[in-house]
């Protein structure tokens, strides 16, 4: 009798527990909802214009006027950062929070991506000389005012002495030359360069940090600089310029903004800004735990991907968040092949010879761009949220050649190109002209899944041309190994995060010469001219549209290259994803830009009642 | 005497060991086609030089003996160097260590004060609709994954909203009164604590009620009974007293999980304690915290043995009598 009853217990139990997972959690009509671009509807504010109260420089932000107080919560993946120096920042985290801290001269137009001044009120550039004004009255958050000396001190003897990360460094090299750096009264400096240099410019948005705050550190050398303003810093000695400053950071846990009571934005009533109080980072270890905080509202912002975003879009009417579409982000995804025909030390090539026939030729190269579905790609993997690309600058690049406008799949199309390249079908089997089965390898880093499954499709799209494709995932860093090191692979599908708005940062990829130049990579040092003639072209646009300074006149080059790389496709591009961004719709002031995200004007951004 | 001589030379045994295990775990470590630079090798816009900084700053231009002596070096000087971010190793783990002591304490100190109890009470009930029960409660404990457990109990936590979602404190937390402090910890370890809990206390009550059985179906037991003592007396003077010896190796191996024995619910609910620091680590190859952490680990196990073995030398006679032979 008893162990009837357990029986039954354990019978209701197992049924209860499965009733229980049966609940619909997402509707099993189409998952791949339309998302419509919201952004259209968002009516922008009017530029900042400089404003002048008793003596001091302000900027006055033209948009509408909110309430003070409140907080808001964002969530951070990793590990926290590691250092609130602004010249030391190697990490997205890390840069991130140090630009909450620190302003630089000049920043960028967050739609149009036009330079702006920030710290600086005004900036003339005169042939090679670029001359700032800064903006008078303005102080630090400890009450001393920022001037000339703090920038010449910044520039002098930080950034051109590569102390921290030199990158910025390397990027105002010209010709191995750097700039020279005048004072001109206590609010105004000048740079002068040796020739004109586009890049140059936007470099000047490298954050002003107080000199006599920073100057007995950076004096004891590159370690001593190193460790300073690391993330155990007492918060309340640290000396910012920036809309918010450091309060609290607890390891692993969190970090707390307060705004900077000396910020020289104001609004419309001339009151100072920021409007939040505080800004809170929580530091999550992945994606999922950040998804939990935001559902359990311990979050005000999430940012959405994949299967995520139908459901958050369906749930959006019945919830306390909107979901903003932010347009294609700076990430692409591509196949490159490998056109290495070098041997290596012991005399052997690094790619199978006959494999090398097949990739140098274009019509081969061309059929694969043909053959690859593109939109089912988008559809299948990324449920929708990303857009097919076919340009080497991400979507939302500012020097986007928009006349590339791509192409569907098209079966016969790339039966075609193969051959005009001399290939044959022989029983669905394709064969080369000597005769040679084409079989060939695709790599990508395991792990990875979005990667793992184009890798499936692509293969599946290749083999109904009669390819043998071998898709092989592995480790990341033995995928990066091969790429820049040992050069024994064939196609690998990989992804590179470009700047929308200054293509010349991809010169190390397109550059005959350059550390990422993937697809022909020379060893450091090579002396052989053996440039494809479209690479020589590259090299020489590369070199030449950095010294042209308009955008007019740079825009026809980059237009060139981007036709060059579409039509040589040593790199097949796929897909960029889309970013979605769920916030609460309680924030205000909320304006979203495909080119700066959501929360580039944070100090605007207040609690609606 | 014989007991300063038996824990020195217990001492002098581990450095042998350390050696070791430091040989194996670095060169597993290093030889792993892990490259801590990928990531950097990767992005367009850091230059050349800037890598080879890198591969400087992190010894990675030298042979992988060479790296090894250098770190034992610093390690015996007691500088456990830097991690791959430039931040001192020290520094991380102090961060860290205060708040998986907090988790772990709570936790083995719980589990003992209710398993052992618990172990004793189905011993001696054994049979009975109580010792089913607590059976079937264990076999569930035993058998469910802590990770499992914890991601349902972090879907508890959402779905209700009565607990935080992972975390150690709120962001507000400073601003809290003292009371307000202790409410929010106890809120934020209520979850990990139940998970730790369930778990290891199954364990240790199964493993108590085990030996328990074991010495009670012994001849002095019967005899005890057979003279007439009371049963409380027979339980817990002469049957208890036994029956907690292999508990006592227990606790020593307790001892060495106080720093790593809660990683994985450490990780799933987001803990800042080290089992997410070194996870992390791990994952990127940062060969100083990974050094450290394990060299860590092992000398928590060899203490912990330590202080088991010495603690068994003090309860049991048997034990005593035995290690003073083999020395």
């Amino acid at each position: 009798m008893k162990r009837v009853l357990g029986l039954i217990l354990i019978f209701l139990f197992v049924v209860l527990a499965a009733k229980s997972c049966l609940k619909a959690d997402i509707p099993e009509k189409c998952s791949c909802i339309y998302l419509q671009d919201n952004n259209e509807s968002v009516e922008y504010p009017a530029p900042s214009k400089n404003v002048t109260i008793n003596g001091i420089d302000y900027i006055q932000t033209q948009a509408p006027i909110g309430n003070f107080g409140g907080e808001l919560i964002i969530s951070t993946i990793g590990e926290g950062p590691k250092t609130f120096n602004p010249c030391n920042t190697k990490d997205a985290t890390s840069s991130s929070m140090a630009g909450l801290m620190y302003d630089g001269l000049l920043s960028t137009e967050p739609r149009t991506g036009d330079v702006i001044p920030q710290l600086a009120k005004s900036f003339e550039i005169n042939g090679n000389e670029y001359t700032i004004h800064l903006r008078k009255g303005i102080k630090w958050s400890d009450g001393k005012p920022i001037t000339a000396d703090d920038v010449m001190y910044t520039y002098n003897d930080i950034v051109f002495k590569g102390l921290g990360n030199p990158s910025t460094m390397d990027a105002m090299m010209i010709d191995g030359k750097l700039p020279e750096l005048e004072k001109i009264d206590d609010f105004t400096v000048k740079f002068i360069v040796t020739k004109p240099f586009a890049p140059f410019l936007r470099q000047l948005s490298y954050p002003i940090v107080p000199k006599h705050y920073f100057k007995p550190y950076s004096d004891k050398g590159t370690s001593a600089f190193n460790t300073f303003l690391n993330p155990n810093t007492k918060p309340e000695t640290i000396v910012t310029n920036g809309a918010f400053r450091l309060k609290e950071y607890v390891a692993a846990q969190r970090v707390v903004f307060v705004k900077n009571p000396n910020y020289y934005k104001i609004n419309l009533q001339n009151q100072k800004l920021p409007y939040l109080d505080k800004l809170v980072y929580l530091i999550v270890g992945d994606t999922n735990n950040e998804i939990l905080k935001f559902e359990a509202k311990e979050t005000d912002i999430l940012s959405l991907k994949g299967d995520n975003v139908a459901r958050y879009k369906q749930k959006e009417k019945f919830s306390d968040y909107s979901v903003y579409n932010l347009g294609a982000d700076t990430g692409t995804l591509f196949i490159v092949i490998n056109l290495n025909n070098r041997k290596d030390k012991d005399g052997k090539y690094y790619v199978n010879p006959i494999k090398q026939t097949w990739f140098s030729n274009r019509s081969f190269r061309s059929a694969l761009d043909w053959a690859i579905d593109r939109k089912g790609i988008v559809q299948n993997i990324a449920f929708g949220v990303a857009e097919p690309l076919f340009t080497a600058e991400s979507l939302n690049s500012i020097y986007l050649n928009k006349s590339i406008k791509g192409h569907k799949m098209d079966k016969q199309m790339a039966l075609m190109r193969l051959k005009e390249g001399g290939f044959k079908l022989n029983n669905g089997n394709l064969y080369d002209n000597k005769g040679n089965r084409v079989e060939f390898d695709i790599y990508t880093n395991a792990g990875n899944l979005e990667r793992e499954a184009i890798g499936v499709m692509v293969k599946q799209d290749l083999e109904d041309l009669g390819m043998k494709v071998n898709f092989k995932p592995v480790e990341f860093n033995s995928l990066v190994n091969k790429l820049t090191n040992t050069h024994d692979w064939d196609m690998a599908i990989m992804g590179l995060t470009g700047s929308p708005l200054e293509p010349h940062d991809g010169k190390n990829v397109w550059t005959s010469s350059g550390s990422l130049h993937m697809f022909n990579m020379r060893p450091a040092g090579y002396k052989i001219d053996d440039r494809l003639s479209w690479e020589k072209e590259l090299d020489d646009i590369f070199n030449e549209a950095s010294l042209k300074l308009n955008y007019s006149e740079r825009k026809p080059l980059y237009d060139r290259y981007q036709e060059i790389v579409y039509n040589e496709k040593p790199l097949i591009y796929l897909y960029s994803p889309i970013r979605i961004t769920a916030i609460r719709k309680k924030f205000k002031n909320i304006f979203p830009t495909p080119l700066s995200g959501l929360l580039y004007n944070l100090e605007e951004i207040y609690i609606g009642k | 005497m014989e007991f300063a001589k038996y824990i020195l030379k217990r001492c002098l045994q581990t450095i042998p060991l350390l050696i070791i295990v430091s040989i194996i775990s670095f060169f597993i470590i290093r030889l792993a086609p892990i490259d801590p630079l990928a990531e950097l090798r990767l992005n367009p816009s850091i230059s050349q030089e800037t890598l080879n900084k890198e591969i400087k700053r992190l010894n990675l231009d030298k042979p992988i003996y060479i790296q090894y002596f250098s770190w034992a070096k610093s390690f015996i000087k007691g500088d456990l160097g830097y991690t791959s971010a430039g931040e001192k190793v020290s520094t991380k783990l102090k961060e860290r260590i205060p708040n998986t002591l907090l988790l772990t304490v709570i936790v083995i100190f719980m589990t003992w004060i209710v398993g052992i109890p618990l172990g004793i009470f189905a011993a001696i009930k054994k049979g009975t609709v109580f010792d089913r029960i607590l059976t079937v409660i264990s076999s569930i404990g035993m058998a469910i994954p802590s990770f499992f457990f914890a991601i349902l109990m972090l879907m508890f936590a959402v779905k209700t909203g009565w607990f935080p979602v992972g975390g150690l404190t709120s962001y507000n937390y400073n601003e809290m009164s003292f009371i307000g402090k202790l409410i929010d910890l106890s809120r934020h370890l209520c979850l990990p604590v139940i998970v730790l809990f369930t778990i290891s206390l199954s364990g240790l009550q199964r493993q108590m009620r085990a030996n328990m059985l074991e010495v009670l179906d012994s001849d002095y037991i019967k005899f005890a009974r057979a003279k007439g003592l009371s049963e409380a007396k027979v339980i817990y003077k002469h049957a208890l007293r036994n029956a907690i010896n292999p508990m006592i190796t227990l606790l020593g191996f307790e001892f060495a999980g106080l720093l790593s024995g809660a990683a994985l619910t450490e990780y799933v609910f987001q803990y800042p304690g080290l089992g997410r620091l070194i996870l992390e680590a791990v994952m990127k190859s940062d060969i100083n915290l990974v050094m450290a952490s394990l060299m860590m680990g092992t000398i928590m196990l060899i203490l912990g043995n330590l202080i088991a073995d010495i603690l068994l030398m003090i309860t049991d006679p048997r034990v005593r009598k035995t290690s003073a032979e083999v020395q």
